[in-house]
């Protein structure tokens, strides 16, 4: 397990507390914890590509980084109204 | 060791020490104002991990892409925190810019 793995497990990690915020907190206090989620999968994806050293891994996280941003914007728009 | 390999450890630590920092202030504050803060740093330790990448591997093809993920996860930050304060304030009050109008007419009636 490299230093790369083990980066990569700490930010899994931490995605734990995040779920924990989405699961219990109002949906103001969710929406900001999927925010920080999204930015942390797509590190950990961009973590695991160089630590198996497979070239195609890294394109996961370039999906998924707009993509985290378009979902959070849609979710943003609709919280705008009570829900 | 090679210098390339010790720099490359350096920003991965600092830059998932960042994403550590954010998540921890996530738990730890309670306004949703303030927790808003830390979706912006969260963003900022993406371009350290890219660059920690490009140290190590030159700019091959996860080097390039990875400063790709970089480049938009820290333009994406401060877009996301605006869209969301706006969202939350429409939410609370009607209208994001009613406060601002009621500040305006306390300070020039």
């Amino acid at each position: 397990m490299n230093e790369w793995a083990i980066a990569a497990t700490v930010l899994a990690l931490a995605l734990i507390p995040c779920l924990l915020v989405c699961l219990l907190a109002p949906a103001p206090h969710g929406l900001v914890a999927l925010e920080i989620a999204g930015v942390l999968a797509t590190t950990v994806l961009m973590l695991l590509a160089e630590a198996f050293h497979r070239q195609p891994f890294i394109d996961l996280a370039v999906v998924l980084a707009p993509l985290a941003l378009i979902g959070s914007l849609t979710f943003a728009r609709l919280m705008e109204r009570q829900l | 060791m090679n210098w390339r390999i010790t720099v490359a450890t350096v920003l991965l630590i600092a830059g998932g020490a960042i994403e550590v920092i954010a998540v921890i202030g996530l738990c730890a504050l309670r306004d949703v104002y303030d927790r808003l803060h830390y979706v912006g740093l969260a963003s900022f330790g993406a371009p350290l991990i890219a660059a920690a990448i490009v140290f190590r591997e030159s700019f091959s093809l996860i080097g390039d892409k990875a400063l790709l993920v970089a480049a938009v996860l820290v333009l994406s930050g401060p877009v996301l925190v605006h869209t969301t304060l706006r969202s939350l304030l429409t939410r609370e009050r009607g209208d994001w810019r009613a406060e601002i109008e009621r500040v305006a007419e306390d300070e020039h009636p």
